[in-house]
């Protein structure tokens, strides 16, 4: 008795825990929320308060400023294709290396595994070179291949583990059925990765949207910048008026946010089975 | 048997076009540039003229006399050390509490902690530059921490754990789930209590849980660019400006592309034999089930 009278003053001790945890970390949203909506002066009188009226002002001004149409595009592009590339590439290169065994599927394996460990630093000054002498610096093609390039390697790691996983007996009796390899993969072995596609595509879906290093060092003008980069040099260049400044860190926060309560299903399942990176 | 030999390596040959996507943009991206890296490192190149000279060694012999490097290594020692201790402490903190409450309201504060994780480093620097500049002085008093020689390393650490922390605290939290509770009666039979119970069950039983978050962290907390890029730009008076930055700056500011690379080498050398060193040190601790 005098057990579950403790138990029960434990949880209500937990959730009041809890829900402190959960008010300091919504507390940012809340102040880039309100400053969004209120005027300079509001925010210099006290930041901490609710706006006086219901303004979109700052949106307004915010959106013709930040080009926000063109970095929006920039962002969509360089995110949609790189995934789709990702998960074409890596989920083919994963199923050969999971079905073949030693010698070039083998380096090709080990030479994806170690490339996981190299930081950026490494490659930033010859790919800016390489991209350079491409052509490609300052064009959204560049920043697509240096993305997926990066990221290829680790997302194939995480198809070699599924097919490994899948039992071959399916590929079998579809080849006696005169299906070619080609058709085997995409008719057969590519429904069947599911799961591991979407936890791909959502990891990398988050990663290519909000993408640093890579951007800063291809995309130098202004025409071809994403919103996080664009945001980036907006932010200095504004420092003074923040609440415009607030409304365009909100326009860039609604489709992440929005895209995460869709996907995050995946984004966990796929972060609890260790598909974490640097 | 040559007709089963041919359709052997028939097979191996359609495999190896599978792999050929991957490693074109592989290559591009990491091999092709990994390999020019490789070159730049030993020359003079200054990132622009067309023109260079071999130095060989002389890069990698001059970072060891360069007097601007200290306060880089220092500084990126020091922010690895405090990320990979609140980083660790934070969300294992977090999943404990989290695990004991129960239906719609865990999973709610497991949302609430993760939703961060999905926003860049920009943004986020951005929002707690302004909270650290007006609502800190506000609450407090206190100036910015960023403002600080001191306190500007705890300052980023503090935005990249509200930014980060929900990936680690989800991994504990899986590990956590997955100690099979019979373990935990066998042991409060036995008569332990809380802390004995958490020290010898849990810490030994999400021992892998660790080996990923302590490693990964260690070494993305020296790799640390974006953050810091976004929060001071290595300000104060490079108080916070990481290896990572002083490569950058050795290509876009100071011109010496060439000591940029070979200094990015010796980085390279230095994660790769720490983290093997931590996952070994780990792993030696982990149970097997």
């Amino acid at each position: 008795m005098n057990f579950g009278k403790a138990k029960k003053r434990e949880t209500r001790i937990l959730l009041i825990l809890g829900l402190l945890v959960v008010l300091i970390f919504l507390f940012p949203f809340y102040i880039a929320i309100v400053q969004s909506f209120k005027t300079q002066l509001e925010t210099a009188y006290n930041a901490l308060a609710l706006p006086g009226a219901f303004r979109l002002d700052n949106y307004y001004e915010a959106v013709e400023k930040i080009s926000f149409s063109t970095s929006l595009k920039n962002s969509l592009i360089v995110t949609v294709t790189g995934v789709l590339l990702i998960v074409l590439c890596s989920s083919m290169s994963g199923y050969a290396i999971a079905r073949n065994e030693g010698g070039y599927f083998k380096v090709l394996d080990r030479l994806f595994l170690s490339s996981i460990m190299v930081p950026f630093q490494v490659i930033m000054i010859p790919a800016y070179k390489l991209l350079k002498s491409l052509g490609l610096l300052n064009h959204l093609a560049g920043e697509i291949v240096m993305l997926v390039g990066i990221s290829v390697a680790y997302s194939s790691f995480l198809y070699v583990g599924f097919v490994k996983s899948i039992p071959m007996e399916l590929e079998d009796a579809a080849r006696i059925d005169g299906c070619s390899r080609f058709q085997t993969f995409w008719v057969i072995v590519f429904p069947l990765l599911k799961p591991i596609t979407a936890t791909t595509a959502a990891l990398h879906a988050m990663w290519l949207w909000n993408d640093f290093n890579i951007s800063l060092i291809v995309l130098q003008k202004d025409a071809v910048r994403t919103l996080t980069i664009k945001q980036f040099y907006f932010f200095s260049e504004y420092a003074s008026d923040y609440n415009m400044a607030f409304a365009a860190a909100m326009i860039g926060m609604i489709p992440i946010l929005v895209t995460f309560l869709f996907l995050q299903k995946y984004l966990v399942s796929g972060i609890t089975s260790g598909a974490v990176k640097g | 048997m040559k007709k089963k030999k041919k359709r052997e390596v028939r097979s191996r040959l359609i495999s190896f076009l599978f792999t050929l996507p991957s490693l074109f943009f592989f290559s591009l991206a990491l091999l092709i540039p990994f390999v020019m890296g490789l070159n730049i490192a030993f020359t003079d190149w200054n990132g622009i003229a067309k023109e260079y000279h071999y130095v060989w060694f002389d890069n990698f012999i001059k970072i060891f006399s360069d007097s601007r490097i200290v306060n880089p290594v220092k500084n990126t020692v020091v922010y690895a050390l405090l990320t990979v201790v609140f980083n660790n402490v934070v969300p294992l903190g977090l999943a404990l509490l989290f695990t004991g409450i129960r239906g719609k309201a865990g999973n709610i504060c497991r949302l609430v902690v993760f939703v961060p994780c999905c926003l860049s480093g920009v943004l986020s620097a951005f929002v707690w530059k302004f909270i650290y500049r007006f609502v800190l002085s506000a609450l407090t008093g206190l100036s910015s921490p960023l403002g600080s020689t001191f306190w500007v390393l705890p300052g980023i650490m503090l935005i990249a754990l509200w930014n980060g922390c929900g990936i680690n605290m989800l991994i504990y939290y899986a590990a956590l789930k997955n100690v099979p509770s019979d373990l935990y009666e066998a042991a409060l039979i036995d008569g332990a209590g809380r802390l004995q119970l958490f020290r010898n069950v849990t810490i030994p039983m999400i021992m892998p849980a660790f080996t990923i978050c302590v490693t990964l962290g260690f070494t993305n907390g020296l790799k640390e660019f974006g953050m810091v890029m976004s929060a001071t730009g290595g300000g104060p008076a490079r108080t916070s400006e990481t290896i990572s930055m002083y490569i950058y700056n050795n290509l876009y500011t100071y011109s010496k592309a060439g000591y940029g690379q070979a200094i990015s080498l010796v980085f390279l050398l230095v994660l790769v034999v720490t983290g093997n060193l931590m996952t070994g040190f780990f792993r030696k601790r982990e149970v097997d089930m």
